[in-house]
């Protein structure tokens, strides 16, 4: 992206079409700018000087200094639980999801008859809301009602408790998670490899590989760039996921804290405790922790890929 | 023909038939919730438990019961309203400042584009409680005004995506709008305005599809139920009647179908819009 | 090395009207460059595909030695092709783009290293072979796509139009490069391409196509003196042969006020003949069809001037197409004059005035 560029017409600066362009600009871009300072910029800087105090909405805040952080790294056991809950989701969503997705990019790019429709089937769950979804896996995973149980009923195993036991309950949250963000990475992971020009399979079709060779000396690395794309963003989606962990386990995080995630913290500590300073806190613990995943995922990808 | 040629073509059939068989598998596993969500909502309670794809007698009567439950005309068109209201402002707004951004100098533009380009970054759990401290600060919880507001004039992504667009079309367009004495906000609109719209298309329908689908931010806001939209009204419901699948699962098919059809209809510019974007939904 | 058959090979897409290939029987021996030459959309990259294997065969057979190879997979072909594009791995090295046939293949690692820098040297890639694709220039790419065929030592080399990604200048020397690169390895190549210069410098034999069929394969000179019918006749040669469709009268033409016998074999036949005159027999003298030149083309070597006759005879076709003689630098004559052109007997080509276009002797 170039930073500078020629405006449209010649002329100096003090011409009067570049002032007028400038004064438009000006004006054009100040009602987006308006919204973006004061629900992005204006939130980003009160937040953090909310980390430092403490509140509860009504009685006036008070300056606390490092307190909130100080109790939310050391002596906050819940903290631990999000942490690990939350980790545990990232990973869980994040790697099969990554797999999952290059098998079904793979497989739909491809120009066999009709994969127009299994395109738009395999994209339709990007149309449905967390909320939606959720509601309808918490059918499929209900005890007594729910699918799952019903088939493992065939083959003669008892009912899985998928959203009331501890065990199970964030192995539930975390296909459901998968499959919400299954069609999303494949949406990117496919138009990444349909950039790839043909005759470069062909040259090695000349060259011997088959198939599976092909996908993984042409095809993956060639979408690097895209891949990690997809697991960035999956990091950050499940870092920060609320909507599918309150329908699926409630608000507290599930049977016993089992589905206890930062988001979920977060939420609580907010408006349900009303700990703003406490909460804001933890938003930028979260940031922080985020900022230092990006940046080495970033390194890292730099580091193994000279060329794109 | 040879017996070679004969067994290359017996092999990509079989091969065909593979990736056929790997497309219907993957395609069911994208469905079957919403299928089976669609045939459990016209299923009637004892039901529930058959695992019959299609109920012999289909109880549309779960439908009109959804309606009896909850007000879902009322929370129907509340999320019109709020969808719409943003959706246009989002076009608009954003369409006006990337272009801005992307043809008209002022001092500072560039700069300016950057800070934008980096609070894309910040998480979303980082602004929503000062958010939510501003629209209390204003009066404005529990009215729709917090729930169209803060969309209402454009975001930094809704921009970023309207200047890359408007960087791509040619410069003579406007230039020669400019000799013909047009002002700025004529070449805007009358000029630019109507060969963007493969990108105004993406936004539009990235924008609807994100605020219809937004839960965490009308739970934080509205308790009023004739405020409310409809993903709020569907986990009262499932608060009020947990146990009442069939009615919970129509509900949920009401409240996809509008979608579904925006999706059909408008498939390619969502799609592109996702592959542009990082920000498909959660 | 070995021999390359095509058996009424023939090739139908989808929907088309025509098929790409028409039974096309060819065949090409060992360590023989043939050249396959034509408009675009004529069959000639889809010949070479079919022999590669990218491409399926709907009827007949493909030899390669006295194999029928006709439904085999590309790697058991035993031939390389180098691409229009080049088809470089972007990701890998020059040396890894050479080798990976190679590593696919499990050679040895010192053996790939081996004949890697083989190639490399008859190539003068030496310096190239730790840079990427994009860091070279297109030249040096070309090599590369080359190099990657040559490592293979394969029995037949297949070339895929691989000059015209080039500029002009790079082009004329990278063809010389090619053919006498081949020369010296004495593999069997299949060369494809649309420009007939191209064709006549390079090949041993040439085989031109139209519209999917096979219209005459001859060594170049041959196909120039004696072609086969008017496509190839005005299809090879550059400036094109001047082409006229004339009607007969009393056993002769007339060019202009310029009467051209016609032999009687053919002037019984036909009411009309397509007369065909290569710009290089055409003189200038004192008596021949009069034009009014319009155009004068100067190369410093030649020069050819382009006219249109002045006596109009109404019943001659060529009034809107420009006459093409060359002409010696020294003595071209201007802009706005008239010469008289006389052809030279012997070298007037006739042919039917008919969709074959077949010569006529």
């Amino acid at each position: 992206m170039t930073v500078t560029e020629r405006a449209p017409a010649p002329t100096s600066d003090r011409s009067v079409l570049a002032r007028r362009q400038a004064a438009a600009g000006r004006t054009f871009v100040a009602p987006n700018l308006f919204a973006v300072a004061v629900f992005m910029v204006f939130p980003l800087g009160f937040s953090l000087y909310m980390a430092f105090q403490k509140w509860d909405l009504f009685t006036p805040a008070k300056f606390v200094g490092w307190a909130n952080f100080h109790q939310l790294l050391t002596g906050d056991p819940l903290f631990a639980i999000a942490l690990r809950n939350t980790v545990v989701l990232t990973v869980g969503t994040t790697v099969p999801t990554v797999v999952i997705s290059l098998i079904v990019a793979a497989v739909l790019n491809r120009k066999l008859k009709g994969i127009g429709v299994f395109r738009t089937i395999l994209f339709l769950p990007l149309a449905v809301s967390s909320v939606v979804m959720a509601m309808v896996w918490r059918f499929v995973f209900d005890t007594s009602n729910g699918l799952f149980n019903i088939m493992l009923g065939w083959i003669g195993i008892g009912p899985v408790p998928w959203l009331v036991d501890p065990k199970w309950a964030m192995f539930s949250v975390c296909l459901v998670s998968i499959w919400k963000s299954v069609p999303f990475a494949t949406a990117i992971l496919l138009a990444a490899m349909q950039g790839i020009p043909d005759d470069l399979y062909e040259a090695a079709k000349m060259d011997g590989a088959g198939e599976v060779r092909r996908f993984f000396a042409i095809t993956v690395p060639l979408i690097r760039s895209a891949l990690s794309f997809v697991v960035v963003i999956s990091i950050i989606n499940s870092f920060q996921a609320f909507d599918q962990v309150y329908v699926l386990t409630g608000a507290h995080g599930g049977p016993a804290t089992s589905t206890y995630v930062f988001g979920i913290m977060l939420i609580q500590n907010a408006f349900d405790f009303t700990d703003i300073g406490y909460a804001s806190a933890l938003a930028w613990v979260m940031f922080a922790i985020l900022l230092v995943i990006t940046f080495l995922q970033l390194r890292f990808s730099r580091r193994n890929s000279l060329e794109q | 023909m040879s017996s070679l040629t004969a067994r290359v073509i017996k092999l990509s059939v079989l091969r065909a038939l593979a990736l056929y068989t790997a497309l219907i598998a993957m395609a069911w596993c994208a469905l079957f919730p919403i299928l089976w969500a669609l045939s459990g909502s016209l299923k009637n309670q004892a039901e529930i438990t058959e695992p019959v794809l299609i109920p012999p007698h289909p109880q549309w009567a779960n439908y009109a019961e959804v309606f009896q439950l909850m007000p879902f005309w009322r929370m129907f068109l509340n999320t019109v309203l709020y969808a719409g209201c943003v959706t246009a402002g989002q076009v608009f707004f954003c369409s006006l400042a990337g272009y801005a951004f992307a043809r008209l100098r002022f001092r500072g533009r560039d700069v300016l584009f950057l800070a934008y380009l980096a609070t894309l970054m910040v998480p979303l759990t980082v602004t929503v409680i000062p958010q939510f401290i501003l629209m209390r600060t204003f009066g404005w919880t529990d009215t729709p005004w917090s729930m169209i507001v803060p969309g209402l004039f454009g975001s930094a992504f809704g921009t970023y995506l309207m200047r890359q667009f408007f960087r791509t079309l040619p410069k003579e367009l406007e230039e020669a709008a400019i000799l013909d004495g047009c002002s700025p906000w004529q070449v805007y609109w009358r000029v630019l305005l109507p060969h963007t719209r493969p990108a105004v298309m993406v936004l539009a329908v990235l924008t609807w599809m994100t605020v219809w689908n937004d839960f965490l931010w009308p739970l934080l806001m509205i308790q009023r139920n004739s405020i409310s939209p409809l993903t709020l009204g569907l986990v009262h419901l499932q608060g009020q009647y947990a146990s009442k699948w069939p009615v919970l699962m129509a509900a949920s098919m009401l409240i996809l179908l509008p979608l579904v059809i925006i999706y059909a209809v408008a498939q390619r510019a969502f799609i592109r819009g996702i592959a542009l974007s990082g920000f498909g939904g959660r | 090395m070995a021999t390359v058959g095509f058996e009424q090979a023939s090739r139908r897409y989808h929907g088309a009207d025509r098929p790409a290939l028409d039974r096309l029987d060819l065949t090409i021996g060992d360590g023989e460059f043939l050249v396959l030459v034509g408009p675009s959309g004529c069959g000639k990259s889809t010949s070479l595909r079919m022999l590669a294997g990218l491409e399926t065969v709907d009827d007949g057979v493909i030899r390669i030695g006295a194999r029928d190879v006709t439904g085999a997979d590309p790697k058991d072909r035993d031939v390389a092709m180098v691409f229009q594009n080049f088809a470089l791995y972007p990701h890998m090295t020059v040396a890894q783009n050479m080798g990976f046939a190679l590593k696919v293949a499990r050679v040895r690692k010192a053996d790939i290293r081996d004949r890697v820098l083989d190639a490399a040297r008859l190539l003068h890639l030496e310096a190239c072979l730790d840079r990427r694709p994009k860091d070279l220039s297109g030249g040096e790419r070309q090599r590369v796509a080359m190099g990657r065929a040559i490592v293979r030592r394969p029995q037949v080399f297949l070339m895929d139009e691989p000059l015209s990604n080039l500029d002009a200048k790079l082009r004329v020397q990278t063809r010389t490069q090619i053919a006498s690169l081949q020369r010296q390895l004495g593999t069997t190549t299949v060369y494809v391409t649309h420009d007939q210069v191209e064709a006549m410098t390079m090949g041993d034999r040439v085989a031109v196509l139209r519209d999917g069929v096979l219209q005459q394969c001859a060594a170049p000179r041959e196909l120039y003196r004696d072609p086969i019918n008017v496509f190839v006749a005005g299809f090879m040669g550059s400036p094109a042969m001047n082409l006229f469709t004339l009607p007969i009268l009393n056993q002769s033409v007339s060019l202009g006020d310029w009467m051209i016998p016609i032999p009687r074999e053919i002037a019984d036949t036909a009411p009309d003949v397509v007369v065909g005159i290569r710009p290089e027999h055409l003189e200038v003298d004192g008596l021949g069809a009069e034009i009014e030149v319009e155009v004068v083309e100067d190369l410093g070597s030649d020069a050819f001037i382009y006219g249109r006759l002045v006596a109009g005879a109404a019943n001659t076709t060529t009034a809107d197409k420009p006459i093409v003689a060359r002409v010696d630098w020294r003595s071209a004559p201007n802009r706005g004059t008239r010469v008289h052109l006389r052809p030279s007997p012997g070298h007037i080509y006739f042919f039917a005035n008919h969709p074959t276009g077949i010569r006529l002797r």
